[in-house]
């Protein structure tokens, strides 16, 4: 049942709350020792996602297999090696020490226990001296994020799922959380599953970006997710305004409201494409390079670019870029066909 | 207003030279009540947990029902409990009526809904981050159980306080259950009702002092264990 090398696969997995559905999955894997990023706007499944992966809650139908076999909630083998870090972590009402000690306490594993919290938490910056026998309540949202890096350092766990860890703390808090994950990877093999909107982060440090919408799985990183309202413009050709006079045309939608999706292979970009080149395109749009990243896994150039109220991300070569002369400010014009949209 | 002076400074007396019959409602009140507390405690938390935590189809009811039983007259439950246990009753051939271990039963009944609804709030207003925590740090079901009423003690102790409160303070279940028998059943609340009504309010005074004391002491030991 298990992918050479993969740590979890999830097969036809789909989640709803209430009659939400909130995920819906039907093949994914992540491998071991990898670090997989999860980037998607708010509501599109990434802590649902997380929270299966970390067996807290099942899946309301689909299985998860971990290390090739099925895993549920309280399974024993699958609590003792995966543990998940929300964006707002809870502190238990004891000390930081006690805290940090719990997850070895409940499994019988308090050998050179004070060596151990010590090491925990110079990990994530906090002097053992200053911070351990302080209590819950006396740390700043910063130092409870990293106590809570912290009691899941200590656990030297296979898996670490983050759920937007450095959201809602300070740069410097972030930056020890960051150092501290790739640190649990270094150390102890760990592997990462990290939902985050930073994707300047995400890119530079994963070896697997996934994009998630509407609870569905994009296994290409950042893609380009267009919201309606499209208004028929002809025979079979709708249109959504983009700031201005600007027009994005698609073929005729679903519905209305529907969103369209425009994969990053199937946009072209030019800075200097003369009149006629663009006309090849149904959709010649102009914007701004906004942002360049170097992409860790492909050694490419993931490239944004603003248009109107959009943003459109690109995956280019260093070729490219050299050649096209594209830096952050330059305005370009964006190509692609309107067939080459998908709809979700 | 004389009266009242002299009741005072007589039942001060009565304390402090250790009035026999004095310390015998007050030995009757601490032990029926202790027992009934550990009772009401052992039973009420873990279903009290369950109420508030799990959630299952009859719980609204059973959620009213408890809170129903929360409003419970105590000469309701004494008429009860005393019809079960009278001679005729269907626990009559035990022998419990006029005895302390009678007292009891009222009493766990009497405490037993304020343990339950008390717990079941305080488990329902826990913070649902809590349970995702303890399960990603690896706990167990059991380890699940124990730490959420650990982080909720605060809770759970004031609902021990209250249901202990109202069992101290009850008159209608030690009156009629017990039977106020002098040395046996009576307790601080029968033997104030009874001094009172012969007149003898030094010794309604005493036992009400002591009843206060006793208030006094559970509520200071609260709020030290709240600091700790």
């Amino acid at each position: 049942m298990n992918q050479t090398g993969s740590l979890y696969r999830l097969d036809h997995v789909v989640h709803y709350y209430n009659d939400t559905k909130a995920l819906n999955i039907d093949e994914m894997t992540i491998p071991a020792g990898s670090i997989t990023g999860l980037t998607g706007p708010n509501g599109s499944g990434k802590s649902t996602l997380l929270k299966l992966l970390a067996f807290v809650s099942a899946p309301t139908s689909g299985n998860i297999y971990f290390k090739g076999r099925r895993e549920y909630p309280f399974s024993s083998r699958s609590r003792s090696r995966v543990t998940l870090l929300t964006q707002e972590p809870y502190l238990l009402k004891r000390s930081v020490y006690d805290n940090i000690a719990y997850g070895l306490k409940i499994r019988k594993d308090t050998k050179q226990l004070d060596d151990r919290v010590r090491n925990a938490l110079a990990t994530v910056g906090l002097p053992y001296g200053e911070f351990a026998f302080r209590k819950w309540h006396q740390l700043s949202g910063g130092e409870t994020q990293r106590a809570a890096m912290a009691a899941r350092l200590i656990l030297e766990p296979e898996v670490l799922l983050l759920d937007e860890p450095t959201a809602s703390v300070d740069a410097d808090s972030a930056k020890l959380i960051r150092d501290a994950s790739l640190k649990a990877r270094e150390f102890f093999g760990t592997t990462l599953v990290i939902a985050s909107h930073d994707w300047h982060w995400l890119y530079e440090i994963c070896d697997n970006l996934l994009y998630l919408f509407k609870g569905m799985v994009f296994s290409s990183g950042m893609e380009n997710i267009i919201s309606g309202p499209w208004e028929k413009q002809g025979e079979d050709l709708y249109a959504r305004k983009i700031g201005g006079e600007g027009k994005l045309f698609v073929n005729t939608p679903p519905a209305e409201d529907s969103h369209a999706l425009v994969r990053k292979k199937d946009l072209h970009i030019n800075p200097h494409a003369s009149g006629k080149e663009r006309e090849n395109f149904d959709n010649r749009l102009e914007g701004v390079i906004t942002r360049m990243i170097l992409e860790k896994a492909g050694m490419e150039i993931i490239t944004s670019v603003m248009i109107g109220d959009l943003f459109f991300t690109l995956r280019l070569s260093g070729q490219e870029v050299r050649s096209l002369r594209l830096y952050p400010g330059a305005k370009v014009v964006i190509c692609f066909q309107k067939d080459a949209v998908q709809w979700l | 207003m004389d009266f009242l002076l002299s009741g005072f400074l007589k039942a001060l007396d009565l304390l402090i030279t250790l009035d026999s019959s004095t310390w015998s409602a007050v030995a009757a009140s601490l032990k029926v009540s202790t027992i009934s507390m550990l009772i009401s405690l052992a039973a009420g938390l873990p279903l009290g947990f369950a109420l508030g935590y799990f959630d299952f189809r009859a719980r609204r009811f059973i959620r009213t029902c408890v809170d129903t039983l929360l409003s419970l007259p105590t000469v309701f439950i004494g008429l009860v409990v005393y019809a079960f246990i009278t001679s005729r009753g269907p626990l009559g051939e035990f022998g419990l009526l006029f005895t302390l271990t009678g007292i009891a039963i009222g009493q766990v009944i009497l405490a037993l809904p304020i343990v339950v609804a008390l717990t079941a709030s305080t488990v329902e207003n826990m913070d649902n981050r809590l349970r995702l925590t303890l399960m990603s740090l690896g706990a167990g079901k059991r380890d699940l159980v124990v730490t959420c009423l650990w982080e909720v003690r605060y809770g759970l102790l004031a609902a021990a306080v209250t249901a202990y409160g109202r069992v101290m303070t009850e008159v209608g279940i030690s009156m009629m259950v017990g039977g106020n028998i002098k040395w046996h059943t009576r307790t601080i609340t029968t033997a104030i009702a009874l001094e009172t009504g012969k007149g003898m309010f030094a010794n309604g005074i005493a036992l009400g002092l002591v009843l206060i004391t006793i208030a006094f002491a559970v509520n200071i030991s609260v709020s030290f264990l709240r600091q700790r």
